[in-house]
């Protein structure tokens, strides 16, 4: 089965929100001039996600899904509101932003002069509302799978955007071609950091590690844990993360 | 931000003015709201593969960013501003739920292709950076214009994108087989003679690079849109 | 205007005002379009299963035809239910692993493969019985599991041996165009037909998925596709974890 630490790290490297989905691409390229703004941002997104997927997948699990409202009225077993649910995660995270928003500039007056600038651009930031999708589509089993998931996005995010952001403060120095600047070789810059990024989810070594990694396979009694997982391979590919591949 | 002033007790424009008209020809080109705004690019990497999801893409968002600004526009003097960001959330949420809801009931293959990208059209920024930018300060008329016009610029990058990809990816435009078939036992075309296709190409990192380049060579024929660094 | 739009009774109007609008207008069509697209998502498994028996594009068969034709090529009154054993069911499992009425094809196989609160002994597998073209019978067997990005779902048809692989169709939620997504595409599917699901000692021969594209002729090897590895693995586990229920239950009828 996977786990929780498994989620994590997934969610760091393999499935990496930028190099992975280009999710939070508009503010990953604006906002990653300095260093210092990066940081910035990429913590608020860290903390959003922390503080949204979980809320949202409460509402999923207990408000959204087919069945969810079992807990209310068991004759309401069938009622299946998830038509609702891009709305509804759409409505979490716009006001618990504007609400952290608040709360953050009232009691932590330092942390808002922080972040404060960046949380609205947080509401419009395509990765948080990703984590709820994903989050929705991949049905993890408990909240803490959901959390962990949540915490690895945003580190993810976190280090893409420091990354390309110290990246560009040193291109300053080098002889960029004048119509490439800016814009145009951050462009560039990202798809060999994606690239390198792909090394992470062994593209084409998943073969042979899945031999190691699946031997269950015609096992009928475990059924259930062998579901084909890329990042499950990927792990055991780079080689780095035995932790990961406990049951092999 | 909004490149619109709201004309007040100004005489009436004709429908097609030029301002009117710039508004749909600039995000062609030297407004586009991926290359020169930066606005949509999520979506713009993720479905370049092949030249028809590009085609489907560009299609839906140039449909909810029409409406969606006509929307905003109608209801702009109503929106209370600490609350606009999610109102517009919203509106985008729930015309994209709508139509997706009415495909998948009378356009069900329709709505098959187009069920990946809901997700992706609702958090595309261009339509909230439209909404935010144009249409919370401009009329409806204008508003509609101004969709049109980077609905038509994002399709058309997606589009240009798309076609590299398919070409050199898979060796096709809009699923027809150009350069021959690699299909074991029925080769023809190019592969007979050893030609193999790049799947680099396929992969999203190589998206990020042609955008980069569409950039580089957009402005190095429009020296003005330089920047700095 | 005189409204202040800015004081919280007004920006609390408005905002319930938006809610209560967007939610009956979504409300009202989801509830006025269920039944519509309950009728399209049987239509297209309806279509998913005749794909697997016959070619539906050499036949004409799409959306406007497929129920008829599919009550001509599969016997529902002949569909059962089986369980992680190939055991014959008398109903089918609920979540909670009751067995309950229902039938065949009203089994959902890709919610319960999601669903993770469904105990994996608990899934159902149905069985479909139908006759081909030249009216012999086929035994169609849904199978489902997970590809690069998503689910990947697929029917494989077997001849009247419960043996052959007659037919087959594969279908994908997102997986990469050009790449993966190419399981729907006759040349994968081809290589599928002619194959054997059992050895002659009649125990269940795993699948591979090579991917040398060789055009791979041995027994119980098909051809993967070059660059989608991680979906033709997904649709080798697939394969082998759903076939084995259904050759478990071939094997009982043939030894009775």
């Amino acid at each position: 089965m996977e786990t929780t630490l498994d989620i994590f790290i997934k969610a760091i490297f393999s499935e990496n929100m930028i190099f992975a989905y280009f999710l939070g691409m508009c503010s990953y390229l604006a906002v990653s001039k300095t260093v210092k703004t990066a940081v910035g941002l990429g913590a608020a997104v860290i903390f959003v996600l922390v503080v949204t997927v979980p809320v949202n997948y409460l509402l999923e699990n207990y408000l959204l899904k087919e069945g969810a409202l079992e807990w209310l009225n068991p004759a309401w077993v069938d009622i299946d509101l998830s038509f609702l649910s891009f709305i509804m995660f759409i409505a979490v995270v716009a006001s618990i932003v504007q609400l952290v928003e608040m709360l953050v500039e009232k009691f932590a007056p330092a942390l808002y002069g922080a972040l404060g600038i960046f949380l609205p651009l947080i509401a419009v930031n395509c990765s948080i509302l990703g984590g709820a999708l994903f989050m929705q589509d991949r049905q993890y089993s408990t909240i803490g799978d959901a959390t962990a998931f949540s915490l690895g996005s945003g580190i993810g995010w976190f280090i893409a955007i420091v990354a390309i952001a110290a990246i560009r403060e040193k291109i300053r120095y080098s002889n960029v071609p004048a119509p490439l600047r800016g814009l145009g070789i951050t462009f560039i810059i990202t798809g060999l950091m994606g690239m390198a990024f792909m090394s992470f989810s062994g593209i084409k070594y998943a073969d042979d590690t899945k031999k190691k990694a699946k031997v269950n396979v015609a096992d009928p009694n475990t059924n259930s844990s062998i579901t084909v997982d890329p990042g499950n391979t990927l792990n055991a590919a780079v080689g780095n993360t035995n932790i990961i591949n406990k049951e092999d | 931000m909004s490149e619109g002033i709201e004309n007040k007790k100004v005489p009436r424009e004709p429908l097609f003015s030029k301002k009117n008209k710039k508004l749909v020809t600039e995000p062609l080109a030297d407004n586009n709201p991926v290359t020169i705004q930066v606005l949509g690019i999520c979506s713009a990497l993720a479905i370049t593969v092949q030249v028809e999801q590009g085609v489907v893409m560009g299609g839906a968002v140039l449909f909810v960013l029409v409406l969606g600004n006509l929307i905003i526009s109608l209801l702009r003097n109503l929106i209370p501003s600490r609350i606009r960001i999610i109102v517009q959330l919203v509106v985008v949420a729930a015309l994209v739920i709508i139509v997706n809801e009415v495909l998948k009931a009378f356009l069900p293959d329709v709505s098959e292709k187009l069920s990946v990208f809901v997700g992706l059209i609702i958090t595309n920024c261009i339509i909230m950076g439209r909404f935010e930018a144009f249409a919370m300060a401009n009329k409806p008329w204008p508003s509609i214009m101004d969709g049109i016009g980077n609905g038509l610029g994002y399709a058309g990058l997606l589009i240009l994108v798309a076609v590299f990809r398919e070409l050199f990816g898979s060796g096709s435009l809009y699923g027809v087989k150009l350069l021959g078939s690699n299909i074991p036992g029925e080769e023809w075309g190019l592969y007979t003679m050893g030609y193999v296709n790049n799947n680099m190409m396929i992969l999203p990192p190589m998206a990020l690079i042609i955008v980069g380049i569409i950039i580089w060579v957009q402005r190095s024929r429009n020296k003005s849109l330089i920047e700095e660094h | 205007m005189a409204i202040n739009k800015d004081s919280n009774g007004y920006t609390f109007t408005f905002a319930i005002t938006l809610v209560v609008t967007v939610g009956t207008i979504l409300a009202l069509l989801a509830a006025g379009l269920k039944d519509r697209q309950d009728r399209n998502e049987e239509v297209k498994k309806q279509l998913d299963i005749l794909s697997a028996i016959l070619d539906v594009d050499k036949k004409k068969i799409d959306r406007s035809n497929a129920e008829e034709n599919f009550k001509k090529f599969v016997d529902l009154d002949k569909a059962i239910v089986l369980n992680n054993k190939g055991e014959v069911l008398e109903g089918i499992y609920d979540i909670k692993g009751n067995v309950v009425e229902g039938k065949a094809f009203d089994v959902d196989i890709r919610k319960e493969f999601k669903d993770k609160k469904r105990n994996a002994e608990h899934r159902n597998y149905p069985l479909f019985l139908g006759e081909d073209e030249k009216g012999k019978t086929v035994y169609v067997m849904p199978l489902i599991g997970n590809g690069l990005w998503g689910p990947i779902w697929g029917n494989i048809c077997l001849g009247a041996d419960m043996n052959t692989i007659k037919g087959a169709s594969f279908g994908h939620k997102g997986e990469t165009p050009g790449l993966g997504a190419e399981i729907t595409q006759n040349f994968f599917i081809n290589g599928w037909v002619g194959e054997k699901i059992t050895t002659e000692d009649y125990s269940f021969a795993p699948f591979k998925v090579v991917k040398d594209n060789s055009g791979a002729t041995a027994d119980s090897k098909v051809d993967g596709i070059t660059g989608g590895t991680i979906t033709s693995k997904g649709v080798e586990e697939m394969a082998n974890r759903c076939l084995e229920v259904y050759v478990s239950y071939f094997n009982n009828l043939k030894t009775k």
